[in-house]
């Protein structure tokens, strides 16, 4: 990862001393039901990462990298991996040949691309937020997390 | 398939072996979580299996709602012969975490555990596939060095159940742990996974968990959570406890709330960050719940305050909100506010003067070793202080002088029972009910502690030494012990459900009623058929929480019957109303009832001369209950359930109006039908 980096709108946890994610997953939860209607860690498009031992929690989503690497790395880019006019580079899942290229390519640590390589090839899909561009309410998971821990910048 | 995953796996210890159920084979007809697992444990258990016997059935099941998203779904339940329970019957316990949700994502909707593994073992479940490995690297290890080390071998964000030390050497009242501190702990099931050479079930996901009404799905969650949530600061707080427990802590400490299962919409888990560790000099996190507080500080039980249990329209809300403190404003318009908001204070126990430190290190030895915290606090301590001051213990040498205001007795006395040290560990790691039979019950259970103050009345208390109600359990709002403050109709309430139960019913059964059918029935609660309803009601909607599942922090909402039905719909398309709910809920308690009158001998004289004898300590205003009373209240309720009034045995006609025929069929054979 670069200092020099841009970013686009993304998804952001709040410090605790605003509000302390309460590790309820719902933001996972809601992501995959406004995406498809079916709850699955292979679905969601961020994760919640649980400390077991301190029980504080951390959300990661794609940071909408401006130069959108994963988009660049994608061999159908334009059909599986495509960009909103505002730049969101977001996968069409129909399109989606499952080959992990884009979840490689993400410049971060951990990758913010969900795939789950060990999905039968049949139903092995990479998942990306794309900041709900199709809900006119915006992002859902800022929209449902319970104590208003996420945000968007 | 909506709702359910579809399949049920069997997993027999003894030969290695997994099979396949179909969950079909049990729902809808049994709804799911505890409904399924009484109908499997009738099934396949049979008389004169012990708890700790190969024989013995280990269930662990989710419910419909588990994975899904809809409120409190992530609760889900084991059941199987509890060695905490006494004597050993069936029994239940409740757990939340990330485990349940986790155990769908891999295709699964629970599992039956049989047998005994030869070594030590783990079991590891990755989607389809269900592995038993090599435990030896895990087994000793504290709870959450196991939990880190699952994440090492199979990588960050398994779930995994696991049990510590206690488990692992039988005592009593081990727990399970998951996430967040999650535990299945009152029925002692850790021990029976020690008994197994079981230390864990490691469980990774993969696949689709989906709900039929995505729409009913967000409706639900405005409305169950409602008022919606505020962003909740973790916040420095100068003090600690409540009532006459509360203590200035220096420089203050950080609090949060965090959410208990999967897809939660509360928060009720107190979250106490940079706590004393019982274990080297590091700092920790733990969780805190209702009865940890009393850890820090028990010089006073728990004040009561009539809203907890009596409800009117214009005021009632979730029990949760209490806990993370985000109550709405009271309606102080309603003709019944004062009455219903005028809070009681607790009695004057002295058991223990607050110690933050002390405190902190009784939850971390609970947490890391998997023991049961309600039995450590309420009755393993409040016993040392009660029979030390009564100077029961001057012939005792348990290695250390018994002080239960020093935090190295502590952990002494944890240390010594979780790895069954000297002549007295493996006594107590028997848990209380045994511990004190076997000292002397006479002497050191029923001498009367001298030391126990009403603040209603300002005259003594007479309770004995070991706060000990039915079933081997410590008193739970029960007019007496711990949460000693509510009022007689509650207390005959609480303690007729424990006494038709096996264990400590409250956790899932906290008494809701009307305010208006209080009323009724105040003057005289044992010959109220109402009373008896709201019995009936608070037992049922326990059997469907367990079930379909939800939270009892959220239901019942009396003032919205239909809830969990709705739920239920909402998770599986099929259609369900409050009605068939309710039916469901009284074939899970039957089939419950028909286990323990199998196999356990239950009977109505079995469960009066439990509960009866706990009750004739008088409460905080010198209250008790009459034997003829509290037969006439147990008529009734009998009559309520079907159930025949000499035996308690239920009649055939009562299996048959719930399609449990069979059942009926099988108990009439062996002569235990009351035709
Ligand atoms: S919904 Fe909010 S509180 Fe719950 S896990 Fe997500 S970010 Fe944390
Ligand atoms: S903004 Fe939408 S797509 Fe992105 S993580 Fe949130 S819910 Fe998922």
């Amino acid at each position: 990862m670069t200092q020099t980096r841009e970013y686009g709108r993304r998804v952001q946890q709040t410090p605790p001393d605003y509000s302390l994610c309460a590790g309820c997953n719902s933001c996972e939860v809601i992501c995959c039901l406004v995406h498809g209607g079916a709850v699955s860690p292979s679905r969601r498009r961020l994760t919640v990462r649980r400390d077991i031992r301190t029980m504080m929690h951390t959300v990661y989503s794609c940071q909408h990298c401006a130069d959108h690497p994963c988009y660049d790395k994608c061999p159908k880019k334009g059909t599986a991996m495509k960009l909103t006019p505002d730049g969101v580079a977001y996968i069409d899942e129909s399109e989606c040949i499952g080959c992990g290229l884009c979840h490689k390519a993400c410049v971060f640590d951990p990758p913010r691309i969900n795939y789950v390589k060990s999905a039968p090839k049949e139903t092995r899909r990479a998942r990306k937020c794309d900041m709900c561009f199709e809900r006119p309410e915006g992002p859902a998971c800022v929209q449902w997390c319970p104590v208003r821990c996420l945000f968007v910048e | 398939m909506y709702g359910y995953v579809g399949k049920i796996a069997r997993i027999d210890l003894t030969d290695g072996t997994v099979t396949e159920v179909p969950t079909s084979k049990y729902v809808p007809e049994n709804i799911g979580g505890r409904g399924v697992c009484n109908r499997i444990f009738w099934d396949e258990s049979r008389p004169g299996v012990g708890a700790f016997d190969p024989e013995s059935i280990l269930i662990y099941m989710t419910g419909p709602t588990t994975g899904t998203g809809i409120p409190t779904g992530g609760r889900s339940v084991f059941t199987g012969i509890s060695p905490n329970s006494f004597p050993e019957q069936y029994a239940w316990s409740g757990i939340g975490g990330m485990v349940g949700a986790e155990l769908k994502f891999a295709g699964w909707d629970g599992f039956i555990i049989t047998g005994r593994a030869e070594k030590r073992t783990y079991v590891c479940i990755e989607d389809g596939r269900i592995e038993l490995r090599d435990a030896s690297e895990l087994w000793g290890l504290l709870v959450h060095p196991c939990q880190r080390k699952l994440e090492e071998l199979h990588g960050e964000g398994v779930q995994s159940m696991v049990i510590g030390p206690a488990g692992e050497n039988l005592m009593r009242n081990a727990s399970i742990t998951t996430s967040n501190d999650n535990v299945a702990a009152k029925s002692g099931f850790g021990a029976v996974f020690g008994s197994k050479n079981l230390k864990a079930i490691a469980i990774r996901g993969t696949g689709d968990v989906r709900p039929h009404d995505i729409e009913k799905l967000f409706e639900l969650r405005l409305k169950m959570g409602n008022p919606y949530m505020r962003p909740s600061p973790l916040r420095r707080e100068m003090t600690h406890g409540m009532d006459g427990n509360e203590i200035p802590v220096e420089g203050g400490w950080l609090r949060g709330q965090v959410a208990c299962s999967h897809g939660c919409n509360q928060h009720c888990n107190r979250l106490m960050v940079d706590m004393k560790s019982a274990f080297g000099d590091g700092r920790i996190n733990q969780v805190e719940k209702c009865v940890g507080i009393f850890a820090y500080g028990f010089q006073e039980d728990c004040s009561w305050t009539p809203i907890q249990n009596y409800e009117t329209e214009r005021n009632h809300f979730l029990a949760c909100k209490m806990l993370s403190r985000e109550e709405p404003a009271p309606d102080k318009d309603d003709p019944h506010f004062e009455a219903l908001f005028t809070p009681v204070r607790g009695d004057i126990t002295n058991y223990w003067k607050p110690d933050f430190d002390k405190g902190s290190v009784m939850m971390d030895m609970c947490n890391e070793y998997g023991i049961d915290k309600w039995d450590v606090i309420v009755w393993f301590m409040t016993w040392l202080s009660m029979a030390k001051k009564e100077g029961l213990l001057d012939d005792i040498d348990f290695g250390m002088e018994v002080d239960v205001e020093s935090e190295e007795f502590v952990k002494y006395f944890l240390d010594m029972i979780t790895y069954r040290r000297g002549k007295y560990g493996p006594i107590f790691a028997e848990g209380m009910a045994r511990a004190v039979r076997a000292l002397g019950k006479e002497k050191y259970g029923d001498t009367i502690y001298r030391g126990r103050y009403s603040q209603m009345t300002g005259e003594r208390i007479d309770v004995p030494v070991s706060l000990e109600t039915a079933w081997g359990q410590s008193y739970h709002w029960q007019g007496r012990g711990f949460e000693a403050t509510i009022n007689k109709p509650g207390w005959i309430a609480t303690s007729l459900e424990l006494m038709n139960s096996t264990r400590d019913a409250q956790t899932v059964a906290h008494h809701h009623e009307k305010y208006e059918n209080y009323l009724e029935y105040k003057d005289d609660p044992c010959h109220s058929p109402l009373l008896v309803e709201s019995i009936a009601l608070d037992e049922n909607k326990a059997e469907i929480k367990d079930s379909v599942t939800c939270c009892d922090w959220q239901s019942p909402d009396l003032y919205w019957p239909e809830m969990e039905a709705e739920m239920y719909t909402a998770a599986t398309g099929i259609p369900m109303t409050a009605e068939l709910l309710d039916e469901a809920a009284e074939r899970s308690r039957l089939l419950f009832r028909a286990i323990l009158i199998r196999d356990f001998g239950r009977d109505r004289a079995m469960e009066v001369n439990a509960i009866f004898p706990t009750m004739l300590y008088p409460d905080p205003l010198g209250q008790t209950v009459e034997w003829d009373e509290w037969n006439d209240l147990v008529d009734i309720y009998y009559e309520r359930r079907g159930y025949a009034a000499a035996t308690g045995w239920p009649t055939r006609a009562t299996y048959e109006q719930y399609r449990l025929g069979d059942v009926a069929d099988a108990l009439e054979r062996i002569g235990k039908t009351p035709e």
